[in-house]
């Protein structure tokens, strides 16, 4: 290696560490409290005496006030989620097809505006859309979340998508009109198969983004049994004496999913985001 | 097989007219090629023609039925494109077959087609690549395939070998005019290139600026171009063209140029009538010494085996002559010019017409 190239390593470990750092730590944290006891919690140690994992096992086996519905809420967010992502894709997909490929008058308009509402912080759609949703009884139903969180997630969903649709070449359209091809055709048999990479990377980023989401959540839903786990753990702070390596433990378990599913498409999210990646 | 013909075509993008008033009529098994320089309008026919671009003006009819209100699906032509247009995740199987199972087609008549003509390009190696995985000329040729499996009325080919390198487009313009001879399908090729036009076409037309200049047969374009657009559009290295008068005296006249008598044969035009003459390097021989040539400088020597390509100057004009076999000549050697008389085009300078 060249003193060069050694010292350009060096300047990138240099960034890295404390970046590393500043992300693991909080991180560590929940995994320290998370395999402590209750009376070791707040030690201070960088390793547990006695390291357990009956925090865990009392979180499957829903033991805590807090956790009588474990399961249900669990249940609820990958529900919730899921809905969120097949429902985006199928309105992204659709929509950016239509407005890159057809060339849909007034297409570009509409996702201009669509765009254009991102301009308004959420939180001020909240009351809004709490209100809509109570309009049409959707209230305290999973529904309520999933659409508020499609709204949400559409916008960016479709700009993406579109930018990955203009990159793929035109004359596929055409020769696929030519072999006699109609519209749905093309879209189904060459337009979903090259654009995989992108609606992978969508998809999991609108999943992501209602398994994540607490404020509408919090708004729309408020049975035990409709909310998701992320509202289910933030009624842990609602007592002065909070069992913290059990709320450790449930954050733990709820961290999982996002991060299998970001390392099981790392590679599209990466080439997805920022491009069409679709070699013609 | 089909007759493919346009009549009054016209066709504009916004304010700019690209194409003005084209009529042609392509024959049943005919090759033609549409040539002529960038931007003239050739691919903006062709796309006409495939239902692609909105015809502006005019009838476009593929045998005897007007298809401009038909979608280019049921229009039965089948396109190669430049940048070959083959679908990335599809084999090379699934994209030859692609129109057939588009049309319902059986499994067992879609694998029958795509490795009949598998076997007529020298695919079948290839049949379960994908495109990614095959060479330039190879996709080439699976384009080609895509299209012949559907046994076409019509085959469009818009400049197809341009990403080639120089020895494969050869061999690829060679393939391309022997499927033509076994498959005997209308074709319609684009291009720029006027070898491409010259070697493959039973006719070309040569367009320019959204017209076509001429129509005619490779020979008939070379021995006698319409105008002067051809003439220095057709042929290689280009026609040499001067700026003369003409000098009619009885049964012979030739053209006054750089202070030189340029023979020509006896055809229209009057005497003094100010022409350009044009005459292609390779009929320009060289006279004996003193024997009333015309006397030129050797600039250049471009030995090139076969023949050798000389820039000889004039009077300060360059011309280029080819001759057969090899010169012993060097820069700055004299020499005498005998430009043939048989082979010497005159065009009024006004119009650009043949005299
Ligand atoms: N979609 C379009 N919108 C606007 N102008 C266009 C469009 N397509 C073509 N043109 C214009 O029409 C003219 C003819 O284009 P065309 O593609 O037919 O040229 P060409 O003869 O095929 O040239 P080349 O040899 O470079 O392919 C050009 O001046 C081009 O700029
Ligand atoms: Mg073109």
């Amino acid at each position: 290696m060249t003193s060069r190239k050694l010292l350009s390593e060096a300047k990138l470990w240099l960034v890295a560490i404390p970046i590393l750092l500043w992300t693991l730590i909080p991180i560590y944290h929940i995994f320290l409290f998370s395999i402590s006891s209750k009376d070791s919690a707040f030690s201070g140690a960088l390793w547990p005496d006695k390291p357990t994992l009956r925090n865990f096992g009392t979180v499957f086996r829903q033991e805590n006030f807090y956790l009588h519905h474990f399961w249900n809420q669990i249940w609820n967010s990958l529900w919730i989620a899921l809905a969120v992502g097949a429902i985006t894709l199928a309105v992204a997909t659709c929509a950016a097809f239509a407005i890159s490929r057809l060339k849909v008058r007034g297409g570009r308009t509409v996702m201009n505006a669509a765009l254009f509402t991102y301009f308004i912080p959420a939180a001020f759609l909240a009351v809004p859309m709490y209100k809509a949703m109570g309009a049409y009884g959707l209230l305290n139903s999973r529904w309520s979340l999933v659409l508020a969180m499609v709204t949400l997630a559409s916008p960016y969903a479709i700009w993406v998508l579109k930018q990955a649709s203009d990159k793929l070449p035109w004359e596929l359209d055409e020769a696929a009109r030519i072999d006699g091809a109609t519209p749905l055709q093309l879209f189904r048999l060459v337009y979903l198969p090259l654009m995989l990479p992108s609606l992978v990377a969508i998809g999991t980023y609108a999943v992501l983004l209602a398994w994540n989401e607490y404020l509408y959540a919090f708004l729309l839903l408020s049975h035990e049994n409709t909310i998701p786990l992320a509202v289910g753990l933030g009624h842990f702070l609602a007592s002065d004496d909070s069992p913290w390596e059990i709320l450790m433990a449930t954050a733990l378990i709820y961290a999982l999913p996002p991060a299998a599913i970001y390392y099981a498409f790392r590679r599209y999210m990466v080439g997805g985001l920022t491009s069409g990646a679709v070699k013609s | 097989m089909a007759l493919v013909s346009f009549s009054q075509i016209e066709k504009s993008f916004g304010a700019t007219k690209v194409v003005h008033g084209i009529s042609l009529d392509i024959a049943d098994g005919e090759f033609m090629v549409l040539v002529g320089p960038s931007g003239c309008g050739k691919s903006t026919l062709l796309r006409m023609l495939a239902g692609l671009e909105e015809i502006g003006g005019g009838t476009i009819a593929i045998d005897g039925r007007v298809v401009n209100d038909v979608d280019s699906k049921d229009r039965n032509v089948a396109m190669v494109f430049q940048s070959y247009a083959l679908y990335p995740h599809m084999t090379v199987r699934e994209n030859m077959g692609f129109s057939l199972r588009l049309r319902k087609e059986s499994n067992r008549v879609i694998e029958e087609r795509v490795s009949q003509a598998a076997r007529i390009l020298n695919l079948e190696p290839y049949l379960d690549r994908y495109p990614r995985e095959l060479s330039g000329g190879q996709r080439q040729r699976v384009a080609m395939g895509r299209a012949i499996v559907r046994d076409p009325k019509v085959f469009l080919f818009d400049e197809p070998l341009s990403n080639l390198d120089a020895k494969l487009r050869v061999a690829m313009r060679a393939e391309i005019k022997a499927l033509h001879q076994r498959l005997k399908t209308t074709t319609v090729y684009v291009t720029h290139d006027q070898v491409e036009a010259m070697t493959m076409a039973d006719r070309i037309a040569v367009v320019n600026d959204g017209r076509v200049e001429q129509l005619g047969t490779p020979l008939e374009l070379y021995d006698r171009p319409a105008n002067l657009f051809v003439a220095q559009f057709i042929g290689s290295p280009a026609m040499n063209i001067l700026e003369g008068a003409l000098a009619k005296s009885g049964d012979s006249s030739c053209v006054k140029a750089l202070g030189q008598r340029w023979p020509v044969e006896s055809s229209g035009g009057t005497d003094g009538q100010p022409v350009k003459y044009g005459i292609r390097p390779e009929h320009i021989g060289f006279a004996g010494r003193g024997s009333g040539g015309i006397a030129a400088e050797v600039v250049v020597v471009e030995p090139m085996g076969a023949q050798t390509e000389l820039v000889v100057r004039v009077a300060d004009v360059s011309l280029t002559v080819v001759t057969h076999g090899r010169a012993n000549l060097r820069p700055g050697d004299g020499l005498s010019l005998s430009p043939e008389a048989g082979h010497a085009h005159v065009f009024d300078p006004a119009t650009g017409r043949r005299i």
